[in-house]
Order: C-alpha cells, then sequence, then structure tokens
C-alpha cells in the first residue's frame, strides 16, 4: 500500500508471552505515525490484544506443530488496520458466535463482542491452513 | 504486571501496576484468594498503574469480585484510568465495577 505510513508485524508460537510481544509492536507503531489520536490507539491496541488472546487460547494446531500467532498492523492517513493470524491452526468452529455480550456473571466470553464494539469491521479468512482475522478502524476522530 | 497488597484497617488494597491481561489475570484471581484465605473480604483493586485491561482481566476482576462476596464481602475498584474504564462501559460491566476516586474512599461509607 504506498499510503502506508507505518507497519509492524511479528510471527511467533502462540504462547502467552506473545501478547506482551503484540503490546510492545503495538506501542511502538505510535513513534511513526504521531498524528493517531489516543483514543484510536487505545481502541485498536484493545481489539488487536483481544484477537491475539483468541489465537492464544483457543487456537487447536492442524499437526504436530505448534500454532504461530501472526499479527501485521498498517497505518495509513485513513484507517488502523490488523490482519491477527493463526498459523497452521484448524479451521475455528464459530467464526462469527460470540457476537453478544455475556451476562455480567460471566468471566469469559466478551472478547468477540467487545472487539466488534472496538472496530469498524472484522472480517475472517482461511488461507492455506491459516486463520486470519483482519480489523479495521476508519475514520480516525480527531 | 505487578501486584501486591497491604492489609489496612478496614479493607486489604491490592495494588496492580502494568497490563491486566491473559499473563496477569491468574496472578490477581491467585492474590486475591489468599487476601481472602488471610481473612480480608473487603477488598479494594487500586488501578490507578494500570495501564491495560483486556476482557480476560475484566474477568479476572469478576471472578475476584464473586470470591469477596463469597466470602461475606465485596471486591471495589479505584483510579481507574481511561483505558479500563473504556473497556468496562463497552461491556456494561462500569454498573457492577464502580470506580472510586481513591482507595480510602471505596469502602468510605460502609
Amino acid at each position: 500500500m504506498t499510503d502506508s505510513l507505518a507497519r509492524r508485524s511479528l510471527r511467533q508460537e502462540a504462547v502467552p508471552e506473545a501478547i506482551e510481544a503484540v503490546h510492545a509492536e503495538l506501542d511502538a507503531i505510535w513513534s511513526d505515525a504521531p498524528f493517531v489520536p489516543e483514543m484510536d490507539r487505545m481502541r485498536f491496541t484493545t481489539a488487536v490484544i483481544e484477537a491475539a488472546t483468541n489465537v492464544v487460547q483457543h487456537a487447536v494446531p492442524e499437526t504436530a506443530r505448534p500454532v504461530e500467532l501472526g499479527v501485521e498492523v498498517t497505518v495509513t492517513p485513513a484507517a488502523l488496520t490488523a490482519g491477527v493470524s493463526a498459523y497452521g491452526a484448524v479451521k475455528p468452529g464459530d467464526v462469527d458466535g460470540g457476537a453478544a455480550m455475556p451476562g455480567e456473571e460471566a468471566e469469559s466470553g466478551r472478547g468477540l463482542a467487545l472487539i466488534r464494539a472496538l472496530v469498524t469491521t472484522v472480517t475472517f479468512r482461511r488461507e492455506d491452513g491459516t486463520n486470519t482475522w483482519v480489523l479495521t478502524q476508519t475514520p480516525l476522530e480527531g | 504486571m505487578d501486584l501486591s497488597y497491604d492489609v489496612k484497617d478496614h479493607y486489604a488494597e491490592i495494588t496492580a501496576t502494568g497490563r491486566l491481561n491473559m499473563v496477569s489475570a491468574p496472578k490477581l484471581r491467585e492474590m486475591v484468594a489468599e487476601v481472602v484465605a488471610g481473612g480480608s473480604n473487603r477488598i479494594v483493586v487500586n488501578l490507578q498503574e494500570t495501564s491495560f485491561m483486556d476482557s480476560s482481566g475484566l474477568g479476572a476482576l469478576i471472578g475476584c469480585l464473586k470470591a469477596a462476596r463469597q466470602a461475606g464481602g465485596d471486591l471495589r475498584i479505584a483510579q481507574v484510568q481511561p483505558q479500563v474504564q473504556m473497556v468496562l462501559g463497552l461491556t456494561s460491566m462500569d454498573k457492577v465495577l464502580t470506580s472510586y476516586p481513591s482507595a480510602a474512599e471505596a469502602f468510605g461509607n460502609d
């Protein structure tokens, strides 16, 4: 994309520590894109961490090899985009499920509903044994 | 995330510094269980230095709230920062977990 102003990516084994690495990439990208308003950073960061956490917690390996988490973040003047991938994972059973916020007693199950509340669009695709959720936030506020 | 606690006269204060996510959420649950086992059932989680919370962290707070209530007490939160407030609002959990301006005020009227 020619008008990309900042881009970061990582790919590593989908273990809990990978979430901290995603945080570090997200924190770092704003120095290359200082114009992005604080509220947009907050919403987008939260959504990307939720999606990455879903991969770490729920992705099921297709073979004996562990699932890898991939995150690719792109900032343009008009949008924040993240592809959050599970490499080597089976197709998830319920791609569109979990869209409703569970009751207040629930201790889990808010991730997908929260992602949908945070960003403009969420799409899913499966290609060559890879599940990818694409989160887009547009237009930028401010 | 760094977690520590301090047992005061009328409540126990847990200070959570850093990110409350899937990595640190189990540690918060363990600390609340430890505090409750130690005889404190009125717990304030001070979130002044909690820069980030996701749904895993929120789930842990809800679990900790239940643990405190099962012990006959309550769990309250104080000094919530904007990102945490945003997550509480979008999940409608701000009605259940209301932020107090300070840890001391969380149980100030009880």
